[in-house]
């Protein structure tokens, strides 16, 4: 019981985020690799990342409302600021110390002068009445005395769980959320929200879009957790961007144009001189920054990337557990997931080092300017020029600019920060998508000739040649088998009619159109692919079923599941048609899967159906049922069948006979077995002695 | 003397730790014990339900804050350095700003001779120093100088200045780097702390059952170990001490509103009940939005995890759109969950506010009321030594209306804080939701030494049924040796897959036992078992990374010759050595970049590498050629010589290696023999099986 305890409480110490094998010297140099296999080139220049600054601007139009709102409510909210504190003010001298109020008298700025003529002449307690009444007002309408509005919730210590707050934070102060509190401050927190939210959301799902669109040979390069990572957590970051460069600098020029404004009648010389001496701080700044920034954009970038490389090995652990456990790989692969974790929490941990070299550039910069005004000031101090108080009010008024002008400053480098986070997303952004590789618009018509592989060559994008000069024609209303030793090029074959691969050489004509030259969705929408191995989505088998074809009605499903033998186990669940499935189908046994894969890939009513190797999931005598239905049902359909059974390949009007990636033959059962020594004879040979050995 | 100073600090490290560190350990780890068992119990319940509003007891907040101690304990030292080192920076901070604040306005803007520790920090002489630091020899020299009585001269006023400026900046320095380690240390530590939690959540995922797997989203699991866990590092800052210093401010802001008069008190505490009603109102409410924002994104996570692993079934149909559809339906649910919790939050706020505000607003009239009569204030007449606040004035009304402001805000601080304390705590939950679990297949107390060598493998009269109720096995006798080849066969959906993961201890069955050696295998250590099983499962799943990273997989330090032979074997060597950077290519997401007969083979030969006395393929060859195959088979069959082999086919052709066929139909072997004894069996079901596969055969040979 004790032990137990013991043993369940201990906690696993032997990975920290301490990184032994990495300087923090190592951090800050480019080059860092990680799971990433398409976005490598991760380093970008000062303009490149202006640009992605400006591109973020493009998705403001999808908000343009919300936007400009906001940006009104939060201009109109100055105003109260500036009666607030000559309140505080009037209440002191006017109230409790009795001064009499004479409108003309005092040191006010024009603004407040008809509160001023309200209140002139009145008793003290009368004036605070009047005073405090607005106060209360002011209080239930803006929040007066009560502060600002936010909802930011805890995050942790590292880029992705901070994601949340920026999409839906409204945190109160860095120009989210409201200043003002009250009605006020509840609606314009609102739509600072909505209006993050909305842009967020509008930036995912044309990534995600993106994502789903990528070309199939680019799927193979890409992990899942790192779209995942960059759809959920990178996207935020570009529109904080766009507040920072515009809302930041806007408020601050605003808030300091009415400082001085209101500075201008009381020092008025000297507030001049200080505000000129500061504006300096912000090129000084921008210009002393320069290395950090490359610094930062790229410690930003690599604990992005280490943090969807950490998000790859769970997400890959998750979907394949049973692998995992079956192999017994545990142990492994929990310590494959720690290193990583610990290197990208490492990752987030260093990239604050910048920021500290920053600060002390800053502020070896900075001081040369303080040093001046201290001792110029000082000087007149102690010739007697000045007063004490002089030197308070000037250095207080100094030191609030100065931060200010820093600050702006240091935007820069936020924006840098935030720049390399964006940049990840408008990578993916910048991807051609399958289809834009094609004609959109250029509708094809109801497939009726067929198929025309021209003299096509294909290799893929790491340099495998898998298919050299094919010529065939595949007409509708045929059966045509694809055979041929393992890995020889029959699925890469398959993939050119629905344009999964494109040609490097060559061409393929439906119809006579060059798929190339016409809109993809157009063919996508008469092929119906059905994969070697299966991939089904953890939901019902009916929206199994409608991903394929929303329109499906329930006997057009049943009629699909009966042709692919479903209906015998589909029978059997507790739920039927919806019966939901687990993860990635798993609660079916591996030839059901493959069986309801077949399913959805017949319940859409398409002209050209591949099915690649059927085989294992299928009986022979269903394989053959299958095949032929599929062809006499409507003769207007080309059904091609990759396969290794005889009893299909023989269903077959032509037969292809594939290797290396070359066609050796093509023709009917009858025509291939005439040829003395031909391949296909020798294959069929070759299956028929060792399946009667 | 060195070692001298050496002894010393060993006898203080060693006092320390033996009667302060090792007591204070020992009784720290016996209360969290206590605690952590009483914890357990609170937060075992899932929070997987959105519609649950977990109800609010202190009792079960304690208990997330006391769980998270474990994950604490290994950073305890550098959590309370942290908290030391605060604590020495601010009194140092303090105290250096007092001394140059007396030094720049007290002397050198007002021109006053220095204390000697003021000069002695400026490295300035004795002519700087006040005269009554001196002695009368010194004060004879500082005299003979010309540097009388205690004013300073401008040039020295100006050198106090220069020195002064050098200081700052120094200082400044010096304190944005203390600043980047007070923010990089605690960094670091919580990181820590934050990691700690992860791993224990992935160890205890990796080991759950896989019925839990197949109903819990992978997504969920990201999220809750990216998010959810997240929550932890804010628990001793924010629940813990955060609090403790409010309680601690209030209590003063309260003592010297009392002070000023018991009427101001009074009221601010009477503010307090409404703002405490409407938060106990508002609380539920609260933590069920909560939970539904964490349920919600926890499901675009999922959702979006989904979709991008099954991107290629996407394209084939065109489901583009419907994808994104889907996609924006549960986007929008999560945005919205979002908002409102946040809402719920900020109106809540909001009605404090307007209470609070009221209550100062009106305390200020009061003030100014009192103030204007010239009203006594509360303040006990000692302290007159200290302030002049006995009656009503500018001052009196400045420090009670900042008080009272004080004890309002302090207040509506603490609603808010509580606020998003509630979604703190559900985070945590959930987060711990998945340490609870308990997998359903464990390890036994007293394990058995796992023997040496496996002579049988048996099924013992096995049921099983899956979480569902669907019941698969119907009291499966069979039995294998070492040595054999026994094939299972059957229809799809019969079992066959199954029988195999009972084996490997994936699930347990339900009644009967699977012996090894005639020992049930519960009595064994689970990693024990499926370290002498090697399996080529039937979905053949590769991952991301290298080719040897994918034979070798879950092992560790594995010589590159082993891969290579298991290759060999497999029949994998052949194309592995034709790709570009041969064992060292990459193979892309999932083991994408090869044809599925290619990952077939490495699949087997990952199991062949593992080199164990039981081998289970699990339709090893259904996507390879028949030329391929009859390959593989013949090495598998050399190789697994005195091995226990269960193969699981629907091919003939694989049949035939087979020394022992069991024919599995509903839940129970329905025949078991050598294929030519099965084919003896007139109205077999085996025979049945195999005149039909051999439709085909006969067919083209009939032309
Ligand atoms: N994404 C890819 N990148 C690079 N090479 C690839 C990729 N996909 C396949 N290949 C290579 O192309 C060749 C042909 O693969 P293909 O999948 O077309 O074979 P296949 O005939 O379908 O084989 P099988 O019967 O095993 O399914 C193989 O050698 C494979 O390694
Ligand atoms: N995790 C699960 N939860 C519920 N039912 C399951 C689960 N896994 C499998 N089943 C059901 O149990 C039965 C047996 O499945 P199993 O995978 O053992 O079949 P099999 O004989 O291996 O079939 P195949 O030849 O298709 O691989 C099937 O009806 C299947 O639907
Ligand atoms: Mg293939
Ligand atoms: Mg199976």
């Amino acid at each position: 019981m004790i032990r137990e305890f013991i043993q369940r409480r201990k906690v696993d110490q032997t990975t920290d985020t301490t990184q032994q094998d990495h300087t923090i010297i190592s951090g800050f140099k480019a080059g860092a690799q990680f799971d990433d296999r398409l976005d490598i080139e991760s380093e970008i220049s000062h303009l490149e990342s202006m640009k992605i600054v400006l591109r973020g601007f493009k998705w403001l139009k999808y908000v343009k409302a919300l936007f400009i709102t906001r940006w009104a409510m939060r201009t109109v909210i100055i105003i109260p600021g500036l009666f607030l504190g000559w309140f505080a003010k009037i209440v002191i001298d006017h109230v409790i110390l009795q001064v009499p109020l004479v409108a003309d008298d005092v040191n006010f700025p024009p603004h407040m002068y008809w509160l001023l003529e309200i209140l002139e002449g009145r008793e003290p307690l009368n004036i605070a009445l009047i005073l405090l009444t607005i106060y209360v007002f002011g209080l239930v309408l803006i929040g007066t005395r009560a502060g600002g509005t936010g909802a930011g919730l805890y995050t942790g210590r590292d880029a992705a769980s901070s994601a949340e707050n920026a999409v839906s934070g409204g945190q109160g102060g860095a120009f989210t959320g409201s200043e003002a509190g009250g009605i006020w401050g509840i609606t314009e927190w609102w739509i600072s929200v909505r209006l993050s939210q909305r842009y967020i959301n509008r930036l995912r799902t044309d990534l995600f879009k993106r994502l789903v669109r990528a070309p199939m040979t680019r799927i193979d390069d890409q992990a899942v957790g790192d779209s995942l990572y960059r759809t959920l957590y990178d996207t935020p970051m570009v529109f904080t961007n766009i507040t920072e460069t515009v809302f930041s600098p806007f408020f601050t020029f605003v808030g300091l144009g009415l400082t001085f404004y209101q500075l201008w009648w009381t020092y008025a010389e000297v507030s001049m001189a200080i505000v000129g001496l500061m504006a300096l701080m912000i090129p000084i700044t921008i210009f002393t920054t320069i290395a950090p920034s490359r610094w930062i954009r790229r410690m930003t970038q690599n604990q992005r990337a280490a943090g969807a490389a950490t998000t790859n090995t769970l997400e890959e652990t998750m979907n394949n557990i049973s692998a995992v456990q079956s192999l017994g790989a545990m142990k492994t692969e929990k310590e494959r997931f720690a290193k990583r974790s610990a290197h990208a929490f490492w990752r987030a941990r260093i990239s604050m080092f910048p920021w500290l070299g920053v600060g002390i550039i800053l502020q070896i910069v900075g001081w040369p300017l303080a040093f001046y005004l201290a001792w110029h000031v000082t000087n007149l101090v102690i010739d007697g020029q000045l007063t004490v108080g002089d030197f308070g009010a000037l250095f207080g008024m100094y030191m609030g600019l100065q931060g200010t002008f820093q600050g702006l400053g240091r935007l820069w480098l936020n924006i840098q920060d935030q720049a390399a986070a964006a940049r990840r997303v408008f990578f993916f952004m910048d991807l051609v998508a399958d289809d834009e590789e094609h004609k959109p618009g250029n509708e094809l018509g109801t497939i009726t000739e067929g198929v025309e592989i021209e003299n096509v060559g294909f290799q893929y994008p790491n340099g495998f040649v898998a298919l050299r000069d094919i010529n065939l024609q595949l007409n509708i209303g045929e059966v045509v088998a694809l055979i041929g030793p393992t890995g020889c090029g029959k699925t890469s074959l398959a993939y050119l009619l629905p344009a999964f691969l494109k040609p490097t050489t060559g061409r393929v004509l439906v119809d006579g159109f060059d798929v190339m030259d016409i809109d993809l969705a157009s063919l996508r929408k008469q092929t119906s692919y059905i994969f070697q191995e299966h991939f089904l989505l953890s939901e019902s088998i009916r929206s199994n079923l409608n991903l394929a074809n929303p329109d499906a009605t329930e006997a057009d499903m049943l009629r699909a599941l009966e042709a692919a033998s479903c209906m015998e186990f589909i029978r059997e669940l507790p739920d039927g048609i919806d019966t939901v499935l687990g993860r990635s189908g798993d609660t079916l046994s591996v030839g059901q899967q493959q069986r309801l894969s077949i399913a959805r890939g017949l319940v859409r009513d398409a002209r050209i159906i591949v099915l690649d190797e059927p085989t294992a999931a299928l009986d022979p005598q269903t394989e053959s049922v299958l095949v032929r239905s599929l062809r006499s049902e409507a003769g207007d359909r080309l059904v091609v069948v990759i396969a290794h059974r005889l009893s299909t390949i023989r269903q077959a009007d032509k037969i292809v006979f594939l290797d290396e990636g070359e066609i050796k033959e093509v023709g009917s059962h009858d025509e291939l077995m005439s040829h003395e020594d031909g391949p296909y004879r020798e294959f069929v040979n070759l299956q028929s002695s060792t399946q009667a050995a | 003397m060195r070692s001298f100073l050496g002894a010393l600090f060993e006898y203080i490290r060693a006092s320390f730790s033996h009667y302060i560190a090792q007591p204070t350990t020992k009784f720290i780890n016996r209360l969290v014990e206590r605690l952590d068992t009483w914890a357990r119990q609170e937060t075992a319940r899932a929070l997987s339900d959105e519609n649950e509003a977990p109800e609010v007891t202190a009792k079960r907040m304690g208990s997330v804050i006391i769980r998270s101690i474990p994950f604490m304990r290994p950073m305890f030292i550098h959590i309370l350095a942290i908290f030391l080192f605060g604590m020495f920076l601010t009194f140092l901070f303090t105290f250096t700003g007092i001394l140059s604040s007396d030094l720049w306005d007290n002397k050198m803007m007002v021109n006053d001779k220095l204390q000697p520790a003021q000069a002695f920090v400026l490295f300035v002489d004795k002519t700087y120093l006040r005269e009554e630091f001196l002695d009368e020899q010194e004060l004879q020299e500082v005299k003979a100088l010309g540097f009388e009585g205690n004013k300073l001269t401008n040039d020295q006023r100006k050198t106090i200045r220069n020195r002064m400026l050098v200081w700052f900046f120094v200082g400044d320095i010096f304190g944005i780097i203390l600043a980047f380690l007070l923010r990089y240390y605690p960094a670091w530590v919580w990181q820590n702390v934050n990691h700690y939690l992860r791993v224990a959540m992935v160890e205890k995922l990796e080991y759950l059952s896989l019925s839990f797997h197949h109903t819990n989203r992978s997504g969920d699991a990201i999220y809750r170990i990216y998010q959810d866990s997240s929550m932890v590092v804010n628990v001793l800052d924010e629940v813990v001490v955060g609090p403790l210093n409010d309680i601690r401010d209030l209590f003063i802001a309260f003592l010297f509103v009392f002070a000023f008069d018991p009427i101001l008190g009074v009221v601010c505490l009477l503010s307090f009940i409404p703002m405490a009603v409407i938060t106990a109102y508002a609380t539920p409410i609260i933590r069920r939005l909560a939970v539904r924002n964490r349920v919600t994104n926890s499901n675009l996570t999922s959702r979006i995890q989904e979709t991008f692993a099954a991107l290629k079934v996407v394209k084939a149909n065109n489901a583009e759109s419907i994808v994104v559809d889907r996609f924006d339906v549960d986007a929008h649910k999560a945005l919205d969950a979002a908002l409102y919790v946040r809402f719920g939050m900020v109106a809540l706020s909001f009605i404090v506010a307007i209470i609070g505000g009221l209550v100062v607003i009106g305390l200020e009239y009061l003030l100014l009321t009192w103030v204007l009569e010239e009203r006594e204030t509360n303040v006990p007449g000692w302290a007159v030594v200290f302030v002049g606040l006995m009656v009503w004035n500018l001052a009196a009304f400045n420090s009670a209306n900042g008080r009272v402001g004080q004890v309002v805000g302090t207040g509506r601080g603490f609603v808010r804080l509580w606020c998003m304390l509630q979604d703190l705590f559900i985070g945590l939950e959930r987060a711990f939701y998945f340490l609870d679990l308990e997998p359903k297949v464990f390890d036994p107390d007293d394990p058995l030494e796992f023997p040496e060598h496996i002579d049988s493998v048996a099924w013992d009269d096995v049921h099983f049924q899956y979480d569902d109720g669907t019941q698969v096995l119907n009291g499966v006798n069979l039995s294998a040796e070492a040595g054999k080849i026994t094939a299972i066969v059957g229809v799809t959906g019969s079992g066959k897959s199954t029988l195999m993961s009972l084996l490997l201890r994936l699930y347990d069955p339900s009644s009967g036992s699977v012996t090894i050696n005639d020992t049930d295998i519960r009595e064994f250590r689970i990693d024990d078992i499926r370290s002498n099983h090697a399996i080529a499962m039937q979905k053949n799943v590769l991952f991301t990374g290298k080719v040897t990273d994918n034979v070798a997989f879950g092992l560790e330090d594995v010589e590159f010759d082993k891969v290579k032979q298991a290759c060999e074997i497999a029949c994998a060597d052949e194309f592995i050595t034709a790709l570009n950077e041969g064992y060292d290519t990459n193979l892309g997401e999932r083991g994408a970049k090869l044809s599925a007969g290619q990952r077939q083979r490495l699949t087997i030969a990952r199991a062949v590498i593992r080199d164990t006395p039981i081998l289970i393929l699990d339709e090893p060859t259904a996507s390879l050629d028949a030329k391929t195959e009859h390959r593989v088979l013949e090495n598998l069959s050399e190789w697994g010589r005195d091995k226990i082999v269960f193969l699981i086919t629907h091919r003939l052709s694989t049949i035939r290696n087979a020394d022992n066929i069991a024919f599995l139909e509903d839940g129970k072997v329905a025949e078991s023999g050598s294929h030519e004894e099965l084919l003896e069996l007139a109205q077999g079901r085996y025979r049945r099986f195999v005149e039909a596969e051999e439709v085909g055969l006969v067919d083209s040979q009939v032309r």
